[in-house]
């Protein structure tokens, strides 16, 4: 990717390794645009805080703030002693002429999170809790990138925490549900995974709860 | 490979719903509709494409399957780009994108905000509380740099919020125990936690948790301000509180203060003055070493390097190992051994 940036020098901002460079709930009116070290976005749930993705020079953070100053989402720290360039939508569109790879970048950035919401809603909207349980299984699967796993049993590297995020439902509850898979023996739970015996199973009682989607 | 120019007659169709492809178009004339499904009603959606604007981009920049199928309503031409096509074409039209942009970020809220109508089971946080509960969670995790800097967040948006009594608290305890224990140590902080004994000058946890007298609230106010680096504003505050006679405690602690807006404020002499005045009056002063080490710094900063020396040894020999001042005062030491290198 070729990016013209040294005239953006003036937007330079630093951290400290482990500098917190903004939490969840703050509100927001400025973007990241990381040039060297890494960032660690995370998200408190609950008594833990769980690390939701990592970023490397080039990545784009904090972009939602470009549409409204809603608050932050999430937390963003630096992993490392980072170097980041700050825009706001002042300054945006400026950056944004002068580097349409930049621009596509966050054009493709914004692909995957409607992506992401659509498929989260689509969970959402299910009224039966259990296909719901399931139905995250199924978004687990498109999303691993791996691509390895094939066939009906898969693995997840997942948590019954993450399950319930996903789900829309109270950790408990979740695990109850997950608990009654486990007895049915369609699913197993260890410590760092969790086994679906059988996914094709699971997409089939999905797709018979999808209420109104005729075929 | 250049984009190609296709035509389709009318009631074909371009792609369906499902379909997984890289292709991009762009509709040069006729009528193109796309038909989806609402995905929470399930009930058909028909949009018409207009006239020079694309269609397909995000399923196939994504590489999901397409979320609507588009339908021919009358002979339509399109010029059919792949990926990598469409982005040497836009590179060179940056207006193109940022609209793109636009259009994807106004339906990126519109799914936020659907999504989120349908998470009745998370509680909801107003982002003020939210806020402070990850101060809380940071405090209580023994991470009191994060804290330190939440707790200042939240003080710089709420100033006069419904936690910013117990922020300011927090960062005094957050401070102290930073400098008396380290990040990680430390005991337990309960949801009440009271004020290491050290600091006995300070207020006692029966005095912040119960309501707090008209002096504390300017006290706490103090603190919001030096927290978010106001200091002159945060001084006026400690002078204020300084000055009353009702509650001694609350004046001992802004005298201290008061010193360090003033070291802040780069107003060495007077913070020199500050903190001899106040080791003179309460000789007995549980932060003896630390008003010492803020005279020390202050002759650094003065250049004053031999005066700053005799005040660094004196809180090395009133202290021990174990006591942060003595940690930050090594520290000052090596720092000045090495410029006299």
């Amino acid at each position: 990717m070729n990016l013209n940036l040294a005239a953006f020098e003036r937007f330079a901002v630093r951290f400290q390794k482990g500098d917190i460079i903004f939490v969840e709930y703050e509100p927001g009116d400025s973007f990241y645009l990381i040039q060297s070290g890494r960032v660690q976005i995370s998200k408190i749930m609950g008594n833990i805080e769980k690390t939701l993705d990592i970023l490397y020079p080039g990545e784009i953070f904090g972009e939602m703030a470009i549409l409204e100053e809603a608050p932050r989402s999430a937390n963003a720290i630096a992993l490392d002693n980072v170097k980041a360039l700050e825009f706001n939508r002042a300054n945006f569109e400026i950056l944004m002429r002068g580097n349409p790879a930049i621009a596509l970048k966050l054009l493709k950035l914004f692909t995957k999170r409607i992506y992401d919401q659509r498929r989260r809603f689509m969970i959402l909207t299910l009224d039966d809790i259990q296909a719901r349980v399931m139905d995250v299984f199924l978004m687990l699967a498109e999303t691993d990138t791996g691509g390895q796993q094939e066939g009906e049993k898969r693995e997840f590297k997942t948590t019954i925490d993450d399950i319930a995020h996903w789900a829309g439902l109270p950790t408990e509850k979740c695990r109850e549900i997950i608990n009654h898979f486990m007895n049915q023996r369609r699913i197993e739970v260890l410590p760092d995974r969790i086994i679906v015996k059988n996914l094709n199973e699971f997409a089939r009682f999905v797709n018979s709860r999808r209420k109104n989607l005729a075929t | 490979m250049a984009p190609k120019a296709m035509t389709f007659k009318a009631n074909s169709v371009i792609y369906f719903k499902g379909d997984i492809s890289d292709k991009i178009y762009i509709l040069k004339s006729g009528k193109v509709s796309m038909n989806s499904e609402d995905i929470e009603t399930g009930q058909e959606v028909r949009d018409l494409i207009q006239t020079g604007e694309f269609f397909g981009v995000k399923s196939a920049l994504g590489k999901y399957p397409r979320e609507e199928s588009a339908v021919v309503l009358s002979d339509a031409e399109v010029i059919q780009f792949t990926v990598p096509e469409f982005e040497q074409f836009v590179a060179q039209n940056t207006r193109v994108i940022m609209k793109m942009l636009k259009v994807f970020s106004n339906q990126l809220r519109r799914i936020h905000a659907r999504v989120s109508s349908l998470l009745v089971t998370e509680e909801k946080t107003d982002p003020e509380s939210g806020l402070f509960g990850i101060g809380q969670y940071y405090l209580n995790k023994k991470m009191y740099a994060q804290a330190l800097y939440v707790f200042r967040r939240y003080l710089t948006y709420y100033p006069s919020g419904k936690f910013a009594r117990e922020a300011a608290n927090n960062i005094a305890i957050a401070e102290q125990y930073a400098q008396k224990y380290g990040q990680g140590k430390g005991p337990e902080i309960g949801s009440a936690a009271p004020l290491p004994e050290k600091h006995s000058v300070g207020p006692t946890p029966a005095a912040t948790r119960a309501e707090l007298s008209d002096v504390a609230k300017v006290y706490y106010n103090g603190v919001s301000l030096f927290g978010q680096n106001k200091f002159q504003e945060a001084l006026e505050e400690f002078k204020k509180v300084a000055e009353q006679k009702e509650d001694e405690e609350y004046s001992a602690k802004a005298l201290f203060e008061i010193g360090r807006c003033l070291f802040q404020l780069k107003q060495y002499d007077g913070a020199i003055r500050q903190f001899s005045g106040l080791i003179q009056k309460y000789p007995k002063l549980p932060d003896l070493p630390e008003a010492l080490y803020y005279i020390g710094q202050c002759y650094e900063q003065k250049g004053e390097a031999d005066r700053a020396l005799g005040f660094y040894k004196k809180i090395i020999a009133m202290t021990t190992e174990a006591d942060p001042v003595q940690r930050k005062v090594k520290k000052a030491l090596r720092a000045l051994e090495e410029k006299s290198k």
